[in-house]
């Protein structure tokens, strides 16, 4: 999988590299401003008041 | 000596070369649908532990940035009032009412705003309950249980603390005009999450039994779970008027 990403980049290895930075910052992006968020009221960590449901 | 390990190094090298790709060509889908797993195995890990990064950190920073700014707009409006003639304080349910300084629980001072959502909560402020029990301001000048929620974890993680709270610590409810200073005399440290009763206007399971000006803080324990509720309460020992610069009373002093 990664390998594939890693073989499809274009340009030499700096580039590659350069490049696998910018996706993974924009996946962490992703996932703090829109992933997390949205999984977090449906796990039960942060429940703090107490409620008839 | 070196002959023959030059020799033996030779002969193992020249036979697996020649042997790699045939067993490529045999096993090749396996390996590679075993590598694409372990591969997402590896991406469920690094997820996993930055959405810990997420809840203990990042929610953290963002919370603190909006509730300083809700701070900062309340301040700012209570300053306001005060120039424009002898108007009554205003308490605009979406600017929050006031601040909590509980000094044995946090050195910083919590913005209090209306209602107990998540949405509200995670801005890093406490929230008064709207429901089940609607809590009785202080403001309201009549008796009643003034009861407050805000996160243990993450999102400005104002009441991490509360359980260093301990019978006699003070805690300070700030208005525009008025400090109520109230006294921690009952702790709850583990009760159901339907317990709805530690909300009422004379809480009984702290021990009272005849209406009075309380105060009630409710938040999640064990640390990092919801499991349960962390039940903290106080009694209104007494009301200072704000004066000009603002001199929080003793209790906050030292």
């Amino acid at each position: 999988m990664y390998g594939w990403i890693w073989r499809h980049l274009p340009g030499n290895a700096w580039v590659k590299a350069l490049l696998s930075l910018l996706l993974v910052m924009a996946v962490v992006y992703v996932l703090f401003n829109y992933v997390f968020p949205w999984a977090e009221p449906l796990l039960p960590f942060n429940d703090v008041t107490v409620d008839n449901q | 000596m070196a002959a023959t390990t030059e020799g033996t190094e030779d002969h193992t090298a020249a036979p697996a070369s020649r042997r790699r790709p045939a067993r490529r060509r045999g096993t090749g889908r396996i390996a590679a649908a075993v590598s694409v797993f372990g591969e997402l195995l590896i991406t469920a890990g690094l997820v996993l532990g930055l959405f810990v990064v997420y809840s203990l950190w990042w929610t953290n920073v963002i919370a603190d940035r909006a509730a300083d700014k809700q701070a900062d707009k309340v301040r700012d409006i209570w300053a306001h009032q005060d120039e424009d003639s002898g108007r009554p304080a205003v308490y605009d349910a979406k600017n929050g009412i006031g601040f909590l300084h509980v000094p044995a629980m946090s050195s910083s001072e919590i913005l209090v705003e209306k209602g107990t959502t998540s949405k509200i909560l995670n801005d890093g402020v406490a929230g008064y309950y709207t429901d089940p029990v609607k809590a009785t301001l202080p403001t309201a000048d009549k008796k009643g249980n003034f009861s407050l929620a805000a996160h243990r974890d993450g999102h400005g993680a104002k009441f991490h603390n509360i359980h260093k709270l301990e019978k006699g610590d003070p805690i300070v409810f700030e208005t525009k005009d008025k400090w109520y200073v109230y006294k921690v005399y009952a702790v709850l440290p583990e009760t159901s999450k339907y317990n709805v009763k530690v909300l009422s206007g004379v809480p009984k399971e702290s021990g009272k039994t005849k209406a009075g000006h309380y105060i009630t803080l409710t938040t999640c324990t064990p640390v990092y779970t919801s499991r349960y509720r962390y039940v903290v309460w106080g009694e209104l020992e007494r009301v200072e008027k704000v004066d000009e610069e603002r001199t929080p009373p003793v209790e906050l002093r030292g």
